[in-house]
């Protein structure tokens, strides 16, 4: 097992600069930083070619990308236009954990940038998907236990509900119902977005209230790819042999529910929390418009939008290693789960 | 592990004359009442959006006029009408041609990748399980939305033009297609891979492999079978998610163009008439869910009867 | 089974709970910075509207973008811009009738008080000597000095050196006095120059220690500032809060903070005004203006000089028709914009007539191109366009009269080509329609953008001059982009020589009666000969809550009397 983590890391320094230079790459193509610099009017040609220089976005791609590996704190740069390069490089580049500094708010360092963004991103997320997997679980396992019932047809047909509605359709649905008819009708009504009343102040209170919309949208979605794979898997697991056959030797349903039917449905449940977890640090981009709040996937899509290198670029890699850590933790996982997996 | 017994080919439960298995998975489906019912519905709604066609033309479909625009569902407009005045029935019945059979094909695509990767990874292990996991992981981290702004940028009104069934479809139907389905195989990849870790250590397997079989039958007659129920599941999610992405992709400027409707680009034009226009979403929105619903129950059905150890409904 | 249950709800309630400690940890640690908001961050947010909630009054606005810096040579943001009058201070802004008000300055510069002089070459201002920062420091011609030396250093990434880069030199003989000479004359000043100032005393420690302002600390927190209001706090991708500035020289504000709040969604913009937890919101679309009246909100309609139209194609890409003045003349009446506006934009706005309407340059006396099928048809016939084939487009010389048409993916753009396409192909003009995404449909022709490079025959977009001041660059023969010269703003690659020397003429034209009547030529020009067309006037459209009251906006300086806006309970 140890050999094969160390293996398994030892692939991922490849894969992340592999996966870094087909990013880099994309961006380029993600239209032009200095376009618009996000006025309404486009930008002067002098002062595009004045920042194209000062920002270092009239270098070749390769060139660039080398900076932004490694930095150009050992080179000299040329900023006022003369043709000299007389100043020093400042960037330490990926590999000194220096993601560089924004295009967008030039002058920050896109690691603070990111990083003050974690807090309330994990704020929203780990409770959304918490509670999505805590219904789901109980729903999926009461699903499979009463197939074709009553109850299950309803939940069925509730969680294709969520699935066949666009994320903003469900966010919106639940604004209008929660915050504007429950207004209109004298019912406490939730507030539409933000994370507190700015004439009431930040309170611990607040900050729950202005959570249960945003929440329940992403539960409401990603509801249904838990709880069909989950009633799925018990589905499989129930109807073999051995269950019926520890059924019929008379151990109390819970028991057997419990140790042999759950163990054995974990793999496909295990493997889909492992593909979700990482995901939650890139946040959820339309939640976050709608309820107006500060998490990672409203600052990438706008720095996406302005195509800020740095910055997209280090939210994408911090995607990438959780996405490489949560893959190798859900493999580590299978074999502590089923003795018999086994990968050497 | 008990599992290890579970039976290679189905139980003895053989009646009178010796069926084969796809007669047998047939009988079983047949007796499926929800999965009937699926198919029964699916089979309505392919009558309606190909058959539809020959009651109402495609410039019907595309007829603008904004004196009667947003009207509620009337006898002229059983459906009402849009933001331009369009006929939303006839919009829908357009639109159903093209979502269909982005859902479908991009759902095949999507499950067919993960099968056969998720299959060989899992089974063959070593340096090809490496190799396929880590595209997989690339797969997942390059975001889609790149992807999309590359294509909309070097395609982006260059795609020609395809004529299916008499009827001229943009290119980009394909292209939407493939996007789909070629970046959402790695969850169902993943999880077939988990499968067949657990199973290729089974004594059937290993017994099949001590015969002689050749791997190719272990993988896909043997132990996939046994994975049946996610691969459902997920061509299920499949559907509902390729005919929503398809509104998104075309939003960015790279799918199915106006005025062309599909029911994704007709249930997101609705976004600001949630409450002052409920017919503008309500209707493509039914067909989203009946199609999702449908194809659900017929996957049970299928589950249920191509895996003998299924309960009986 | 019930057991099963049972202990699944009491699995569930401790996820709950957990889930609830993480939220009020989390609740921690997001309140945590509001104390060590720098100096200036009056501790208000929680203590005193605790003691006294009824007493505060605390304007929401939202805003659909955040600002990348607050700091005026960084951002070309207009959601930055605009808060100028309300923390900082310009010279002079603008009021609702787009006359210029004196601010920083005692009064106007004009040729009769020889503010202006040598035919606009030298602009002369003379500050107030009551002005100052909000720690106490007194505004002089110091911080104007620094204020172009900053903008022009090479040292700073700033997003525009426009207009400092034109100018000569800046002296400043005494504490109240800015001499701004120019190369040649410069006609714009009044909409462009020292449109904001930036705190000499505060900033230049910063730029000796740093060698540049791009990591000043200020660029985010603007304290010290000039305006009314002083900024409290800014929490990145959440809100900013602006209280009373206490040193403020001119009239107290009525409102005790501004708390403006980021909502990137324009239907989370809409909830936030219905529910009234917003007071003021922008870029309001015409389809939900009835809702928000309907909620008790108010729908102003400010010029900014902004029209919808369609820009004509002149390249060598162009379709061989459109070089004809007859086949335009023809699309101008062969689509009804009139029930575009009627009907689609709800009768809210009207079609523009000319490419400057909604400015002080829009002439009087042009009326848009009427609604006229049959006319349309009988210019197309005169041009030599008919069907000649029976395929129901005209063509002409074996070439079909199909025309590409494109604009972005926004519902109300595709809904007008949807109407246009088939009005148009009543009268044999078959428009073929795109959608894009908005990056890449306003491309430059070096990155290869359709409109630039003429992929399309006729792009529809919105567009405006610097604002309230006559925008012409796009319309100049030089600057038709090529090869050399890839970022030239004359996407449609139109060259009319009559309509350049116009162009060059009102560029030196200080007296604005005379600028005026030579854009009445201008406007003349470009209406008959249909080189723009005009679809619908596109005023920017502003939420204001009922209980906001004295609210004036204007185009160039939205918030240039918020000291008087007030609310009302």
């Amino acid at each position: 097992m140890g050999r094969y983590v160390i293996r398994r890391l030892l692939q991922a320094i490849p894969l992340l600069f592999i996966i870094s230079i087909i990013l880099f790459v994309l961006m380029q193509n993600m239209g032009d930083p200095l376009a618009t610099l996000g006025g309404r009017q486009p930008t002067r040609s002098e002062d595009r070619a004045r920042l194209a220089r000062q920002l270092g976005l009239d270098k070749p791609l390769y060139t660039q990308y080398f900076y932004w590996l490694v930095g150009n704190d050992w080179t000299m740069i040329d900023v006022d236009g003369d043709g000299v390069a007389e100043t020093e490089g400042r960037r330490k580049g990926v590999l000194r954990g220096d993601f560089g500094t924004s295009l967008v708010s030039r002058g920050r360092s896109a690691t603070e940038i990111i990083f003050e963004r974690i807090p309330n991103t994990l704020l929203l997320m780990i409770p959304a998907e918490l509670i999505t997997i805590v219904i789901a679980l109980v729903i999926g396992i009461y699903s499979a236990l009463r197939q074709y019932s009553a109850i299950d047809n309803v939940v069925t047909t509730i969680s294709f509900v969520g699935l066949a509605m666009p994320i903003f359709f469900v966010a919106l649905g639940l604004v209008y119902v929660f915050a504007i008819l429950f207004q209109r009708w004298g019912l406490p009504s939730l507030p539409a977005n933000g994370m507190f009343d700015p004439r009431i102040g930040r309170s611990p209170g607040q900050l729950l209230i202005h959570m249960i919309l945003p929440i329940t949208t992403i539960a409401f979605i990603s509801f249904a790819g838990y709880s069909r794979y989950i009633r799925s898997a018990m589905l499989e697991v129930i109807s073999q042999d051995y269950i019926r056959t520890a059924r019929a030797k008379g151990l109390s349903s819970r028991y057997v529910l419990y140790t042999h039917a759950l163990k054995n449905a974990a793999l496909p449940i295990v493997t889909l929390i492992g593909l979700n977890l990482p995901f939650l640090l890139a946040g959820a981009v339309v939640t976050e418009s709608i309820f107006a709040w500060p998490g990672m996937g409203r600052l990438f899509l706008d720095h996406l939008g302005r195509s800020d290198t740095p910055v997209v670029m280090g939210i994408l890699l911090l995607t990438a290693i959780a996405v490489i850590v949560f893959q190798l933790l859900t493999d580590i996982t299978y074999a502590l789960l089923d003795p018999r997996i086994r990968y050497d | 592990m008990a599992q290890g017994t579970l039976p290679l080919k189905p139980p003895a439960e053989v009646e009178a004359p010796p069926l084969t298995l796809g007669q047998m998975a047939w009988r079983r489906f047949r007796r499926h009442k929800l999965a009937m019912a699926g198919s029964v519905v699916m089979i309505l709604l392919l009558v309606y959006a190909f058959g539809g066609a020959f009651f109402l033309s495609e410039e019907y479909a595309n007829f603008t006029d904004t004196s009667i625009r947003l009207i509620g569902p009337t006898a002229g407009h059983l459906f009402g009408t849009d933001t331009v005045g369009r006929d939303i029935l006839a919009r829908t019945i357009y639109g159903g041609q093209i979502s269909l059979l982005i859902g479908l094909a991009a759902a095949i695509v999507q499950v067919i990748l993960g099968i056969v990767i998720g299959a060989f990874s899992g089974y063959y292990g070593g340096w090809i399980d490496s190799v396929l996991m880590r595209f997989a992981e690339a797969i997942m981290i390059v975001p889609t939305l790149f992807l999309l702004l590359v294509m909309a940028k070097f395609f982006g009104g260059q795609i020609p033009e395809l004529t299916i069934l008499g009827r001229t479809f943009s290119g980009s139907v394909v292209v939407i297609i493939l996007i789909i389905g070629l970046t959402s195989w790695p969850r169902l990849a993943r999880i077939v891979r988990a499968e067949f870790l657990a199973l290729k250590e089974n004594e059937f397997v290993v017994a099949a492999r001590a015969i002689g079989t050749r791997p190719l039958e272990i993988i896909f007659r043997h132990i996939l079978p046994n994975t049946i129920a996610p691969i459902v599941v997920t061509a299920t999610l499949g559907v509902a998610n390729a005919i929503l992405a398809e509104a998104y992709i075309s939003f960015l400027g790279l799918g199915v163009q106006p005025p062309t409707a599909t029911w994704g680009n007709m249930i997101t034009g609705a976004t600001n008439y949630i409450e002052s226009a409920w017919w503008l979403w309500f209707f493509p929105g039914l067909l989203i869910l009946f199609t999702v619903l449908s194809i659900n129950f017929i996957g049970d059905g299928l589950r249920d009867a191509l895996d003998p150890r299924s309960r009986p409904s | 089974m019930k057991k099963l249950l049972r202990q699944m709800t009491v699995l569930f309630a401790i996820f709950v709970l957990i889930s609830t400690g993480l939220i009020a940890c989390g609740g921690g640690e997001v309140a945590a910075p509001e104390g060590e908001g720098g100096p200036e961050a009056v501790d208000s947010g929680g203590e005193e509207t605790a003691v006294e909630p009824a007493e505060r009054k605390v304007a929401t606005f939202v805003f659909t973008q955040e600002w990348d810096s607050l700091n005026p040579i960084y951002t070309n943001m207009w959601f930055s811009t605009i808060t100028t009058q309300i923390w900082n201070a310009a010279a002079w802004d603008f009021d609702a009738e787009n006359n210029l008000r004196p601010v920083l300055v005692s009064e106007i510069p004009t040729m009769e008080n020889g503010g202006l002089s040598d035919e606009g070459r030298v602009i002369t201002i003379n500050l107030r000597d009551d002005i100052m920062w909000s720690d106490g420091e007194p505004i002089t011609a110091e911080d104007f000095l620094f204020t172009y030396e900053m903008t022009i250093n090479p040292s700073n990434t700033v997003g525009s050196t426009y207009p400092y880069d034109l100018i000569e030199s800046v002296e400043i003989p005494d504490e109240q006095t800015v001499i701004a000479t120019f190369a040649d004359p410069f006609v714009p000043w009044a909409a462009t120059l020292w449109t904001y100032v930036l705190p000499e005393h505060t900033l230049r420690p910063v730029f000796d220690a740093e060698g540049t302002l791009d990591t000043a600390e200020w660029n985010r927190n603007p304290v010290p500032s000039a305006g009314p209001f002083v900024m409290a706090e800014w929490e990145s991708g959440s809100f900013a809060r602006f209280e009373q500035n206490p040193s403020y020289y001119g009239d107290t504000p009525n409102l005790d903070e501004i708390f403006i709040r980021f909502v990137p969604d324009d239907a989370g913009q809409i909830a936030a005004l219905r529910t009234g937890e917003a007071d003021l919101g922008t870029f309001i679309s015409y389809s939900d203006v009835p809702t928000l009246q309907d909620a008790g909100v108010n729908i102003a309609s400010v010029p900014s000089g902004y029209n919808e139209g369609w820009f004509i194609h002149f390249g060598e890409n162009a379709h061989p028709a459109l070089s004809d003045v007859k086949v335009r003349q023809a699309i101008a009446m062969g689509f009804d914009r009139f029930a575009i506006n009627e009907d689609l934009l709800l009768g809210l706005t009207e079609p523009a007539v000319t490419f400057w309407d909604n400015s002080p340059y829009a002439p009087a006396d042009l009326e848009a191109w009427p609604y006229d099928p049959e006319m349309a048809n009988a210019l197309l016939d005169e041009a030599g366009w008919v069907d000649s084939n029976g395929d129901g487009v005209r063509d002409k010389d074996g070439v079909e009269l199909v025309l590409v048409h494109g604009t972005t993916t926004r519902e109300v753009r595709a809904d007008t080509q949807a109407v246009a396409q088939q009005q148009l192909a009543e009268i044999g003009i078959k428009l073929d329609i795109q959608g894009f995404d908005s990056s890449v449909f306003f491309a430059s022709y070096g990155e290869g953008g359709p409109c630039a490079t003429g992929e399309l025959d006729i792009c529809e977009m919105s567009n405006s001059p610097s604002f309230p001041d006559p925008n012409t660059s796009r319309w100049l023969c030089s600057e038709i982009p090529n090869d050399e010269a890839p970022d030239g703003n004359n996407d449609q690659w139109l060259c009319d020589e009559e309509l350049d020397a116009l162009f060059q003429q009102q560029s030196t034209q200080v007296d604005f009666a005379e600028r005026q009547a030579t854009f009445d030529e201008i406007s003349r020009i470009m209406y008959e000969n249909v080189y723009w067309l005009g679809i619908w006037r596109d005023p920017d459209i502003w939420a204001l809550s009922g209980r906001l009251t004295d609210t004036e906006l204007s185009g160039a300086t939205p918030f240039y009397n918020i000291v008087n806006w007030d609310i009302a309970e």
